[in-house]
């Protein structure tokens, strides 16, 4: 009896062990199908994906525009009756708008945002009725990520180094103060811009619906940008960076 | 009588190996299965990915060419002249303002980095992609301490440049950018820092409210590329072409 219940003992190790075996074989198979990629990373994957792509349609429109110039500028100097100064002037022309030097005008959204009016303290403190720096900062930027074009606040240019700063009781744009209200416009898109402003859950629109401050947009079929006022023309710090460096 | 008690062992021992097994299985599905996709996918991707970008690299570097190249005409051409140089300076001004130069100065930098981990509450979410809101204000006080030139991770900071959260990362001039964020500003290196740095200003709020990381250098040559955009205006037009 002994003798037989040791035999069936063995063959159950014996079957135990292959178990194992087989058992581990099934997980390193798994294992090598799968890896560890998560969504959230193939999310920002495909979208620097799709991003590069649009890159790439960019730089060629670019390389396209700038050979056909190069072609331009090559004939003027070949040909001795050229100027090259209608060159030089388009490309001046080109900038300056670009820039914000020059007056802009097109289709667009005006903006008016105010303190909340109440006499007695509406939000939970006195933090939430007043417009402050930040405020402005993150609507300029809604209207950047709709694409607009030229932006002003209260006659201000908003340029890349203009300052939209806190002051006490005033903002602070290109060194000069402006007091509340302040008027925004922007030329683009108006609808897109409008959208981006006062859809539910946007930035604007917490401040209006929420914030219950004065907060005032209308479309407009053509609005003016003034220029920016470039005073101080030189770049005292900054130099060109040389070829080759 | 002692068969059987073996034979009883035996069978427990066996449900308790299945039980293990079971849990086994399931934890590992639990813990990999929603955001696994299979290798051989990711890897496709990743080729696209890598492809895609060669391609942009390559793209850059002829852009690069044949900008320089277009710059040697006019520079060439306009030396003859006084009055042309005197455009062509105006032209490399108005670039430079636009940010459609690379320039380099004196400046700080500025590296933002999520607090370590074990501060971050749920979720693996960025605290300063969150609140990405501390980047405008802190471009806002740059502005104000007059900063020449901006850059975040390398994005030239122009007037036209966004910032939109996109599955956990900044999309800066349409560029995914992750932490750590570095701002590069050109212009008076101690005026810069130190306006940031006032009394329970924006870095010291920063730094305790968020529990950011942030690191502050003054550097005496800073690059700052330009930017890499094309910018066509489909609705603003100048007023006096209107007008005629």
């Amino acid at each position: 009896m002994g003798e037989k219940n040791n035999n069936g003992m063995v063959w159950l190790i014996i079957l135990f062990v292959l178990l194992g075996v087989l058992i581990s074989f099934q997980m390193k198979l798994n294992i090598d199908d799968y890896d560890l990629v998560t969504l959230k990373n193939l999310q920002t994957m495909k979208n620097d994906s799709n991003n590069m792509r649009k890159e790439i349609e960019d730089l060629k429109g670019l390389i396209e525009n700038r050979k056909k110039e190069l072609a331009k500028l090559e004939s003027v100097i070949k040909d001795d009756e050229g100027d090259i100064s209608i060159h030089l002037m388009d490309e001046i022309k080109k900038l300056k708008l670009i820039a914000g030097l020059d007056d802009a005008q097109g289709p667009g959204i005006m903006l008016l945002i105010d303190d909340n009016q109440e006499e007695e303290i509406v939000g939970w403190g006195i933090e939430d009725d007043i417009v402050h720096d930040a405020d402005i900062q993150v609507i300029l930027n809604d209207l950047r990520k709709a694409g607009a074009e030229a932006i002003s606040i209260n006659g201000q240019r908003v340029m890349s180094k203009s300052e939209v700063k806190c002051g006490g009781s005033i903002i602070r744009v290109n060194g000069r103060s402006s007091a509340p209200p302040f008027v925004i416009k922007a030329i683009g898109d108006p609808k897109l811009l409008y959208a981006a402003i006062s859809a539910p859950n946007t930035y604007g629109w917490i401040m209006k619906e929420v914030r219950l401050l004065r907060f005032e947009a209308m479309t407009k079929d053509n609005i003016s940008v003034p220029k920016y006022y470039w005073a101080e023309q030189d770049f005292k710090y900054s130099k060109q960076k040389e070829e080759g460096e | 009588m002692n068969d059987i008690k073996s034979k009883i062992a035996i069978v427990l021992v066996c449900i308790l190996l299945g039980l293990i097994l079971a849990v086994q299985f399931k934890t590992v599905e639990n813990n990999l299965g929603t955001g696994v996709i299979p290798t051989q996918r990711a890897q496709q991707l990743a080729i696209d990915y890598k492809r895609i970008q060669d391609e942009r690299d390559r793209l850059r570097n002829e852009l690069d060419n044949v900008e320089s190249k277009l710059k040697q005409y006019e520079k060439g051409e306009v030396e003859k002249d006084v009055y042309l140089e005197n455009l062509y300076k105006d032209i490399e001004k108005y670039r430079n303002l636009a940010g459609y130069e690379d320039v380099k100065g004196p400046g700080i930098t500025i590296e933002i980095n999520d607090p370590p981990v074990e501060i971050i509450f749920g979720g693996a979410s960025s605290a300063i992609v969150d609140n990405y809101e501390y980047i405008l204000q802190i471009i806002g006080v740059l502005n104000a301490t007059e900063a020449e030139a901006i850059s975040i991770n390398d994005q030239r900071y122009t007037s036209f440049t966004e910032i939109v959260i996109a599955a956990g990362h900044l999309e800066i001039n349409g560029v995914s950018c992750g932490p750590p964020f570095i701002i590069k500003a050109i212009g008076k290196a101690d005026d810069l820092e130190n306006s940031l740095r006032i009394k329970h200003g924006l870095i010291w709020r920063m730094e305790n409210m968020l529990n950011l990381d942030i690191h502050i250098k003054q550097e005496q040559s800073i690059i700052i590329p330009k930017y890499k955009k094309i910018k066509e205006f489909r609705y603003a037009k100048p007023v006096e072409e209107i007008t005629n």
